[in-house]
């Protein structure tokens, strides 16, 4: 099947002009309505650990499916070993020695160390598992690149750290040379990263070639050889991490241009519409996600928050939606206490939201769109009259909400799946504009969406923060934060760490508060 | 037009599915050296004279209508995603119930038979109510717990008739419980015969008829047309996102399993109340697992559900006179069996067809590509958008549960 390159070599010691292990040329890859990677570049030489930086939905992903062989690009060339190769399947990847760390590990947890990383290649003997030959190349392979692996340990019984190594040797076990690691640190503590960073290097001394992907731009350049940095679905240049800084390359992963000046005439009104007094939401382990966070929104108010993905935002809009419960702390809204108010009731009184996952708490895919209008407002008009539902009125309203808000459909009775991202996400914005909210709650409002439907959105946005909602705006995309925020404050690990003058601050700034290299004493 | 193009999906599968059924039973037979075909004309036939002919039309109805209660009843859960399984335990657990109540007391007519009917339905839905308690509260999946509580049932129910609610003489070959007063029963439809001056058969038409038309009118028109229907849908096709549109999914799950089993204390109504007179040992068994299959082919929509209905009560019927033209009755278990699980695979054959459609539709109006970030919305192809979606319901579900 794959037509691959040659068998790996040992590798790493060519020195010089060292060969590359994998090169990229002119990778496109579209979707429909999208193109998710455009002209990507990449040269990654044998034996180094190369990085993949970029904003969250700049394409990283895609690019490594593509390398991986989960989809096939569009035009371009996969280069191994300066062969050209083609993959159909992840299988053939795999037999060309490419093997993939996923962010969230794939182990059956009630299976031994040994039973997972064999799983799908197991050694046999007769037709019985040869569990003395398995034992003995996990041995070898956990001594050669130091990991520490016991086979016979439950996996269930492992740590994080211990889990990835064992997604490791996992991938090493079926003669990988080039390891991508997606997002590997996401879900490590410091140690733990310390600990990864070090059998990284064992594997790079070994002659393995490790694909590195993250956001985290201070990890990045501790344990680097070269970064080639994404942005928009494209590729936007190469940086070496001795001489570049952190600010360097946030400002190659955020673009230096900054959002169309704006008017900045602040429409902030004295009212405030929400007011999260020492919010705190815990996990089942009583872990604090949101921990003591205090904010005010007022009428016709943006207030970002900023902040990498995974520190509290989700947990925080979830609160305020009375999705998840508060351990401690009050939300008010417009001077009442909703702290214990229902989901329904929260709405009733004003809450508008649009989730950052719309497949998941926006739509019903499966639904028709003037279906999927009635969502969230069940409890008035047009939609609904009294416990009927006015299927009429539904229709109707959809219409012109497809009209007003330039949503690309045949008409309300299309099934919600068929349309495009952007087109989703303009008919979710649009119905909950259509309730008149006094407070919007919007997560990632413009992600996974083309640069049109972008413009569209922030535009409307502005349009409702002039007529006096109050918007809570959380983003990864800084310039959206930035461009559109009265009140921009950064989160980090749960707390509100940095409040910042969106009209001062840089996106290098931002993101420097955003990975707690900066501190506050140091700005705003 | 546009009517049929709506409609198109919705019928497809389930006609493809028996059109596959007749086709594979067809060949069973074959391969078994009987002639199909004859086997076929057999099933059809209904008799010579009209008096028979309405007869075969009676037993079809009078089968058609607890089939049909079965099937709305596992219906209302299907649509929230929830399998009510236990459709068989609370109808016999109910029926015994109202038997019983029925016998004791003496009420004029009407009131009678409505005391009757209401004590099944409390008895059917506090029964589903367990499942649904359970759900809600320790998490423990309603498959599990329905099946469970169906042997429960089952048991109370043979102890309840052998023992407290046992009204036949000792020793008789059939135990069951005192007859109902003739003021507890459901009259009869036969006039409508008469009325349209067709042939009067012997057997008597089931007057439980009209109420399960009443019945499937009203579920029809609480699960498409109020909000509670709307909150019942959206939680069966996405947990998650009913609940950030404000449903409160545990609430959800203790009303339609309430409903749900509601419904199915209507099962045995048309037997006890039109021609039994009593909960006996032999009792008609099994309904409430026909039921699943009847919801099934019906595509969970009281329309489709009497379509059914009635399809499965025709096969029914064939079975007396297919033993007597000596041909295997299997047969009809077979054509049945067969009708599940064709509907299954075509009920997702004709959802593929529908995404395709959809697909086309947006393809001529579609938006041009522009460049933008992929990675996540609108980059998953359908298929693979559907596989994380099936997998985030089962975390819901249990979410919702825990």
């Amino acid at each position: 099947m794959a037509t691959a390159g040659e068998p790996p070599s040992s590798g790493g010691a060519d020195g010089g002009a060292a060969p590359l292990a994998v090169e990229l040329r002119g990778i496109t890859k579209r979707f429909p309505g999208v193109v998710a990677n455009k002209d990507i570049e990449l040269r990654v030489r044998r034996g180094e650990v190369h990085a993949i930086v970029g904003e969250n939905g700049a394409g990283k992903s895609t690019l490594m499916k593509t390398l991986y062989g989960m989809h096939r690009p569009d035009e371009g060339q996969i280069l191994l070993h300066g062969r050209e190769a083609h993959f159909r399947s992840p299988a053939d990847a795999i037999t060309a020695g490419i093997g993939m760390v996923h962010q969230h590990f794939m182990l059956a947890d009630n299976f031994t160390v040994l039973e997972n990383i064999v799983l799908g290649s197991e050694p046999t003997r007769g037709a019985r598992l040869d569990r003395d030959e398995a034992r003995r190349r996990i041995r070898e392979i956990s001594d050669a690149y130091s990991l520490g692996l016991d086979p016979d340990a439950m996996v269930e019984d492992l740590g994080v750290g211990d889990r990835q190594r064992v997604e490791i040797a996992k991938v090493l076990y079926r003669g990988a040379t080039t390891l991508i690691l997606d997002e590997p640190t996401a879900v490590l503590v410091p140690q733990e990263v310390d600990e990864l960073f070090g059998n990284l290097a064992e594997l790079k001394r070994e002659g393995l070639t490790v694909i590195f992907i993250s956001h985290k731009l201070d990890e990045v350049r501790k344990v680097a050889d070269s970064i080639t940095v994404i942005r928009r679905g494209t590729t936007v240049g190469t940086a070496d991490p001795r001489t570049t800084t952190t600010r360097q390359l946030a400002e190659m992963m955020v673009g230096s241009e900054l959002p169309s000046p704006e008017t900045r005439t602040s429409t902030v009104r004295p009212t405030p519409v929400l007011q999260l007094r020492e919010g705190t939401v815990t996990n089942v382990d009583g872990r604090a996600l949101v921990d003591g966070v205090s904010l005010t929104v007022r009428e016709g108010e943006v207030v970002g928050i900023a902040g990498v993905e995974g520190n509290g935002q989700a947990e925080l809009i979830e609160a305020i939606m009375g999705l998840r419960p508060l351990s401690a702390g009050s939300i008010g809204l417009g001077g009442e206490d909703i702290s214990h108010w229902s989901t329904r009731a929260r709405r009733d009184g004003g809450i508008g939201f649009i989730p950052e996952d719309r497949h998941r708490q926006g739509m019903l895919l499966d639904a028709a769109l003037w279906e999927n209008r009635i969502l969230g407002h069940q409890t008035r008009p047009p939609a609904v009259k009294g416990p009927f539902i006015d299927r009429k009125g539904a229709r109707d309203d959809t219409a012109r909400i497809m009209r007003e808000y330039d949503v690309r459909a045949p008409g309300p009775d299309t099934l919600a799946v068929a349309l495009s991202g952007g087109n989703q996400q303009k008919l979710i914005i649009g119905r909950e504009m259509s309730a008149s909210p006094r407070l919007l709650l919007a997560a990632h409002p413009t992600r996974g969406v083309d640069i049109g439907a972008q413009a569209v959105i922030w535009e409307l946005l502005k349009d409702a923060r002039a007529e006096g909602m109050g918007i809570l705006l959380v983003s990864a995309d800084l310039d959206e934060l930035i461009g559109l925020s009265d009140t921009l404050h950064v989160m980090l690990r749960g707390r509100l760490v940095a409040t910042l003058d969106p009209s001062a601050v840089t996106p290098e700034e931002l993101g420097g508060h955003m990975t707690g290299a900066r501190t506050t004493a140091g700005a705003a | 037009m546009s009517a049929l193009r709506r409609l198109g999906p919705t019928l497809l599968a389930p006609v493809l599915a028996v059109v596959a059924a007749i086709i594979i039973s067809g060949l069973v037979m074959a391969a078994l050296q009987v002639n199909p075909f004859d086997v076929y004309a057999v099933m059809v036939d209904f008799g010579d004279t009209p008096a028979q002919q309405m007869t075969a039309i009676v037993v079809i109805l009078n089968r058609a209508v607890p089939l049909f209660l079965a099937g709305l009843a596992v219906a209302v859960a299907f649509r929230m995603g929830l399998f009510n399984i236990g459709v068989e335990g609370q109808y016999r657990l109910a029926t015994i119930m109202a038997a019983a109540i029925g016998a004791a007391v003496a009420l004029p007519g009407p009131l009678h038979v409505l005391l009757i009917v209401v004590v099944a339905m409390a008895v059917a839905a506090i029964w589903a109510g367990i499942v649904a308690v359970l759900k809600v509260t320790r998490g423990v999946s309603e498959v599990i717990s329905s099946i469970m509580l169906n042997f429960i049932a089952l048991g109370i129910a043979s102890y309840l008739l052998t023992g407290p609610f046992r009204g036949s003489p000792e020793g008789a070959s059939i135990i069951s419980t005192a007859e109902i007063a003739e003021s507890g029963w459901m009259p009869s439809l036969n006039w409508v015969f008469d009325a349209l001056g067709l042939a009067n058969p012997p057997r008597q038409l089931s007057g439980f008829l009209l109420v399960a038309i009443v019945v499937g009118i009203v579920i029809s028109v609480l699960l498409d047309r109020t909000r509670f229907g709307f909150d019942l849908k959206a939680t069966g096709l996405s947990p998650s996102a009913a609940r950030a549109s404000g449903v409160d999914s545990r609430g959800m799950v203790i009303k339609t399993m309430l409903i749900s089993g509601a419904v199915a204390g209507l099962i045995g109504m048309p037997d006890l109340l039109g021609s039994t007179h009593s909960y006996t040992t032999d009792f008609t068994a099994g309904l409430g697992f026909l039921g699943i299959a009847v919801a099934l082919l019906g595509r969970n929509n009281p329309v489709g559900i009497a379509f059914a209905a009635l399809l499965f009560a025709f096969l029914d019927r064939a079975l007396v006179p297919l033993q007597i033209a000596d041909y295997p009755a299997s047969v009809v278990t077979i054509i049945q069996g067969t009708i599940v699980l064709a509907v299954v695979i075509s009920n997702e054959v004709a959802r593929r067809i529908a995404l395709r459609s959809a697909e086309r539709g947006m393809a001529q109006n579609g938006p041009p590509p522009a460049v933008g970030d992929g990675g996540s919305g609108p980059a998953q192809p359908a298929g693979a958008g559907r596989a994380t979606g099936a997998g985030q319901h089962t975390d819901e579900r249990q979410e919702a549960g825990a």
